[in-house]
């Protein structure tokens, strides 16, 4: 796998557009499952209801590569995601998520080689405010 | 003197622990250390100043990196920009040798750690590429190793005759400070920390119950 040719071709390149549309059901039953307490985050008749921050990271986009990116799937795991809050999500927003591969990168651990590449979703409201961006990471073990 | 040379921050892809956090996890819990070295992922963090930090904690805070090698990973203390410019602290699969050597040449010391982890540490390697030359200390006592990880370091360090060092190999604050090294001479900055492992004036501790404890 020649690292510095993937990320020449792939690193920056936008993939992928979604949109949600933000209800309030869904986020009060994804503050609860996270254990929130807070009546901001599981209250909507209160003044500063919104989504818990961690709230984007249930998204997905439409695909998690861009087209003939060279993945080898029964070789691939989940490394997790980052959530980077910037802004709230209130009920009513409509959520756009454009996609992009961040970086890929080597690295070695005890199961061997790994290949980590990182999708980034940067997710803007209807008023073209960023809101959160989301780095997924996706390893791919070498060898 | 006693400092945890071996732990990570933000600044590493794998790591979540932010250096305030560590510093406040270190004086909360009464852990007695009196510093600790970054040595983030292949790279070396240029950037942060850690300085009025330590400062104000009271603890040494010291910058190093943990670079990966054909022989497993090592970590370099005393990097300098003229030692970055010798080999590419990004790339997996650097030559031992050469790390060691031109670490050596710049006044640095690279330091193979958890040499008994399965894959990237150094005991695996000798098996099929022979004994490197030019390692003088390696890591001993490491807080994330498991099984009989450590005492597969401790051997190697005892047939080749290495100096031994420890290290918590913290990714999370709570890790901070599971294993150390003690120093015979106070140390106040990395120059002083090189020389100290050069010359072998230290000895691998870890944690527990509340003491250190010496290895054999």
């Amino acid at each position: 796998m020649d690292i510095a040719a993937l990320n020449e071709k792939y690193v920056g390149l936008e993939f992928d557009e979604v949109h949600f549309d933000i209800e309030t059901e869904p986020m009060v039953e994804f503050a609860e499952a996270c254990g929130e307490t807070l009546p901001k985050f599981t209250d909507p008749s209160d003044p500063d209801f919104q989504a818990v921050p961690s709230y984007t990271a249930r998204f997905h986009g439409g695909r998690a590569l861009p087209e003939g990116f060279p993945i080898v799937q029964e070789k691939n795991f989940d490394g997790g995601k980052t959530v980077e809050w910037k802004a709230p999500i209130r009920a009513g927003d409509r959520l756009t998520g454009r996609s992009h591969i961040h970086d890929i990168f080597e690295k070695t651990g005890r199961s061997g080689g790994m290949m980590f590449i990182v999708h980034r979703m940067e997710f803007t409201n209807q008023n073209d405010e960023l809101i959160a961006i989301v780095d997924w990471k996706m390893i791919q073990k070498l060898g | 003197m006693i400092l945890d040379l071996h732990s990570h921050s933000i600044v590493s892809d794998d790591s979540r622990a932010k250096v305030e956090n560590y510093c406040q996890w270190i004086r909360k819990k009464a852990i007695p250390v009196d510093g600790f070295v970054l040595t983030e992922h292949r790279l070396y963090d240029d950037v942060s100043d850690y300085s009025a930090l330590g400062r104000e904690s009271g603890l040494l805070i010291l910058k190093a990196s943990e670079v990966e090698t054909d022989y497993g990973h090592v970590l370099v203390f005393g990097v300098t920009d003229a030692l970055r410019r010798t080999f590419d602290f990004g790339e997996i699969g650097l030559p031992l040798e050469k790390v060691v050597h031109e670490s050596a040449r710049h006044g640095a010391i690279a330091v193979p750690c958890h040499p008994g982890r399965t894959k990237v540490g150094m005991c695996a390697h000798i098996e099929t590429r022979g004994e490197p030359e030019g390692v003088q200390v390696i890591e001993t006592l490491n807080g994330g190793s498991r099984g009989n990880e450590n005492d597969e370091a401790l051997a190697l360090a005892e047939r080749k005759g290495y100096h031994r060092i420890g290290g918590s190999d913290s990714h999370i604050v709570s890790h901070i400070g599971r294993c150390a090294t003690r120093f015979e001479d106070e140390i106040h900055d990395m120059d002083e920390l090189v020389a100290a492992l050069g010359a072998g004036r230290c000895e691998a501790i870890r944690l527990e119950d509340g003491a250190w404890i010496s290895l054999p």
